[in-house]
């Protein structure tokens, strides 16, 4: 499918992201119930959805902010960059402090989620012919 | 007053590592948008294409502080 213009590009990176990110929330619930049962399949379950929230958001507010001026595009994505990083910090916080959360299988569904997810951006965006100019 | 303990650290190390995997990534994801600025300003007939460019520095960027972020998990306090 040839991706005509950044709207498409964002749909099916959200798309194929989610997905990828559903089969690691799968395997990786597998492997931590595995490993440390009940907790391990929670903190699989949390890291990955953590993940999908905090890696879309990005596409979300790039998507979101193409269509205001250039200063609104620009306050609209650091903006949204601001707030994610505040949130995940907070969140991390908190959850360093949960006793359902296995540390371990937390960590690496982050990073296996975060990781695939920026694979499928690279791919999907290399695949993409983007025309100079669109309105 | 006890001169041997003024270089003493009091509080948690870990505030430093938030800190720390915080401001990497927010001088990365700032040299990203300052290029895009400029070249947007250059040539705003390219502000579409350099705009998905940008969403991809940031988003490789931004891995670095998700993972910074997360590392408490996997090494834990002493």
């Amino acid at each position: 499918m040839t991706i005509a213009t950044t709207g498409q590009v964002f749909t099916r990176v959200l798309k194929l992201g989610a997905l990828l990110i559903a089969a690691i929330a799968v395997l990786g619930g597998a492997i931590g119930y595995a490993v440390a049962g009940q907790n391990g399949l929670v903190s699989a379950l949390i890291g990955s959805g953590l993940a999908l929230l905090f890696v879309s958001m990005t596409a979300l507010s790039v998507q979101l902010g193409a269509k205001l001026p250039l200063a609104g595009f620009f306050g609209v994505v650091m903006g949204g960059w601001l707030l994610k990083l505040v949130g995940f910090i907070i969140t991390m916080a908190l959850l360093k402090s949960a006793d359902f959360i296995n540390g371990p299988v937390l960590f690496f569904t982050i990073v296996a989620s975060v990781l695939g997810a920026l694979a499928i951006d690279a791919v999907v965006v290399m695949r993409s012919r983007i025309p100079t100019y669109q309105k | 007053m006890d001169v041997n303990n003024t270089a003493a650290l009091v509080g948690n190390l870990a505030v430093v590592g938030y800190g720390l995997a915080a401001v990497g990534p927010g001088i990365g994801v700032g040299l990203v948008v300052s290029k895009t600025i400029e070249s947007i300003a250059r040539q705003p007939e390219l502000a579409a294409r350099l705009q998905v460019t940008m969403w991809l520095g940031i988003a490789f960027t931004e891995a670095l502080a998700l993972i910074g972020l997360a590392t408490p998990f996997i090494f834990p306090a002493a």
